[in-house]
């Protein structure tokens, strides 16, 4: 501790060149952050869903292709089912086209057995079972669109469902698929449409997570060979199957992270060494004055740690608080993308990524400073 | 004199091998520098006085020979050993003061101490005190840059004794200072010496120097050629 001091000082030394070592160690690290969080963020949704006991029926060709509306009361009819949600995939836009965010027509029976964990203000699923045009939104959505509840709102269709919706908002939904979100009824879009009878997926709950298999069996059996074959999968799987086509990403953006902390790192070890280099006098003064030299060593390492350390604070401080700020105001990248954090493991990546940098940028310059003789380092020859 | 010797060098031999070519810069000195006194080395340029020194405080190791300092061989320690023996034995004066510029005065005092396992409250004793023995206690908090010459030199004195050292050795202290701050760090020199029995060895060109010191040593191309008593050795008050 008493050697604090030291360190300190010796940081304090050229306050410009610390703060632009700092700053840009930080905006490495902000990067690497956000990245590394990207594949963790996914991996922690699917472990989430693990233990779900819902399944996602969709047709065997593809998400393009419907589901006849029949198919409800058939599955509803399996053993071990104890609720299914028809919906379909509205995908309407909200004033601009940047405006857009998830949202999707749910029948509005069962959407409380359906989905218990999302969190629906008290009240309102009763609300949403009385209006056709009822709405329940995200809290995300309702502070990014400033809307409240009681509030009228339309919304502009366009691709397979070519209508505008005009929907009140009825209650919130709490924790929903992503941070901003809105689901409506199913009915007042098929009337609408004029009735096609057209159903995206179909949301199917088991009485345990036990019998999702043999729901999946009996479901796919029940359609083979219709013009309308199903492909059932546990939520787990499904979110897999979605978050399946961004792993590229995901590698690419750990690989990208890494060359940034090198690129970095290497920018670093260069401040550390011309640190180091002048002040080779007083390196070789401590050690004519009793300091030892894995001491200087530990010293001057934990200077470069320190620096590392601090960009570590302010690059997952600005990470953290840009992705809090993607996670109200960002759907356009995707559903998953306003669920990022910084979860805990990226936190610690990053946090070893700051230490490792300080430690490799630092040690060969200092090992180098240490090592060199008191004499040549004093130019005490005569 | 009690006698007793503080520096034995024997028959010490260091050669350099400067672009292929040897340099004998000491060549079989023998020597001894009793304890309490106040010694001067000097020579011409080249002659070997700083390489001497840096045998007598471990920083440069002897080719040939032994060198003994306060009783202990210093030619066989490790490199750790030798930094524990001279943050105990040895206080060192360099020509350019070489303090860290990003300490005060008192942290610069304080460095060595930070070695030992004193409390704070009893370095900052131990420090004031090394202070105030150089005149310098108005001047604690002030940073090198903020200092004159001798001042700096004088804070560079305080860093050496403050730890109590056997010997206090200093590098041309005078060298890099005018003839007021010259004479100003000899008198105070010759005062520890004096008042606390510092064993001092100063290498030096400054001829004012043998006014102050009991005995000079003289080298010529890396050879002992004598040693001569000063006429007004510790005279200075």
């Amino acid at each position: 501790m008493k050697f604090a001091m030291l360190v300190l000082k010796s940081l304090l030394r050229s306050k410009r060149r610390t703060l632009l070592t700092v700053l840009s160690i930080a905006v490495s690290l902000f990067i690497f952050s956000a990245l590394v969080s990207l594949p963790t963020v996914a991996n922690h949704v699917l472990a989430d869903s693990a233990s779900s006991v819902r399944i996602a029926c969709r047709t065997k060709m593809g998400q393009a292709y419907p589901l006849p509306e029949a198919y409800k009361s058939k599955i509803a009819a399996t053993p071990h089912v104890v609720a299914i949600e028809p919906d379909n995939f509205f995908a309407g836009i909200y004033h601009e086209v940047s405006d857009q965010f998830p949202n999707i027509a749910v029948d509005p029976d069962q959407i409380n057995v359906m989905w218990p964990d999302w969190g629906f203000s008290p009240g309102s699923v009763e609300e949403f079972k009385k209006l056709r045009t009822a709405t329940l939104v995200a809290e995300g959505t309702m502070k990014r669109f400033h809307l409240s509840v009681g509030q009228q709102i339309q919304l502009r269709g366009g691709g397979y469902y070519p209508v505008n919706v005009t929907l009140k908002i009825v209650g919130t939904i709490a924790k929903g698929p992503a941070p901003s979100f809105l689901m409506f009824r199913r009915d007042y879009l098929e009337e609408i449409m004029g009735r096609p009878g057209r159903v995206d997926n179909f949301w199917v709950r088991a009485d345990s997570s036990q019998a999702v298999p043999a729901i999946i069996q009996s479901v796919n059996s029940e359609f083979a060979n219709s013009s309308a074959e199903t492909q059932c999968d546990s939520e787990s799987a499904f979110l897999g199957s979605i978050i399946g086509r961004f792993r590229m990403f995901f590698t690419l953006a750990r690989i990208l992270g890494l060359i940034v902390v090198i690129t970095i790192g290497l920018v670093a070890a260069n401040a550390a060494a011309m640190s180091i280099r002048e002040r080779r006098t007083e390196i070789a003064v401590m050690r004519s004055i009793g300091f030892r030299s894995p001491l200087i060593l530990r010293l001057l390492v934990a200077e470069s740690i320190v620096t590392a350390l601090a960009g570590c604070i302010l690059g997952c401080g600005a990470a953290f608080a840009l992705l809090k700020v993607f996670s109200v105001t960002s759907d356009v990248l995707g559903p998953f993308v306003g669920a990022i954090h910084i979860p805990p493991p990226a936190l610690l990546q990053t946090l070893l990524a700051a230490v490792l940098i300080g430690l490799l940028s630092s040690y060969v310059p200092a090992r180098s400073a240490v090592r060199r003789r008191i004499v040549d380092a004093l130019r005490m020859v005569d | 004199m009690n006698g007793r010797d503080a520096v034995e060098l024997e028959h010490v031999t260091r050669t350099y091998v400067r672009e292929n070519f040897e340099v004998r810069a000491l060549d079989d000195v023998t020597l001894r520098i009793p304890e309490h006194s106040f010694v001067g080395i000097m020579g011409p340029s080249g002659s070997g006085k700083t390489t001497l020194l840096n045998l007598i405080t471990g920083i440069d190791h002897p080719t040939d020979g032994h060198v003994s300092v306060g009783g202990e061989e210093i030619a066989g320690m490790s490199e750790n050993d030798l930094a524990d023996w001279r943050a105990r034995h040895i206080g060192l004066v360099f020509q350019f003061y070489n303090l860290i510029p990003v300490l005060t005065a008192y942290e610069n005092v304080e460095l060595p101490l930070l070695l030992t396992d004193l409390p704070k409250q009893e370095r900052r004793t131990h420090v004031e005190a090394a202070l105030e023995s150089v005149g310098l206690s108005e001047r604690m908090k002030h940073y090198p840059r903020q200092l004159s010459g001798g001042q700096e030199q004088r804070v560079a004195i305080a860093r050496a004794i403050v730890t109590d050292p056997t010997i206090v050795v200093a590098d041309e202290p005078t060298g890099d200072l005018d003839a007021k701050s010259a004479e100003e760090i000899l008198t105070l020199l010759a005062q520890l010496n004096q008042r606390f029995k510092k064993t001092i060895v100063m290498v030096t060109h400054d001829a004012r120097a043998q006014r102050f010191v009991d005995t000079i040593f003289r080298l010529d191309k890396g050879v002992f050629v004598g040693a001569e008593n000063s006429l007004v050795g510790g005279g200075a008050q």
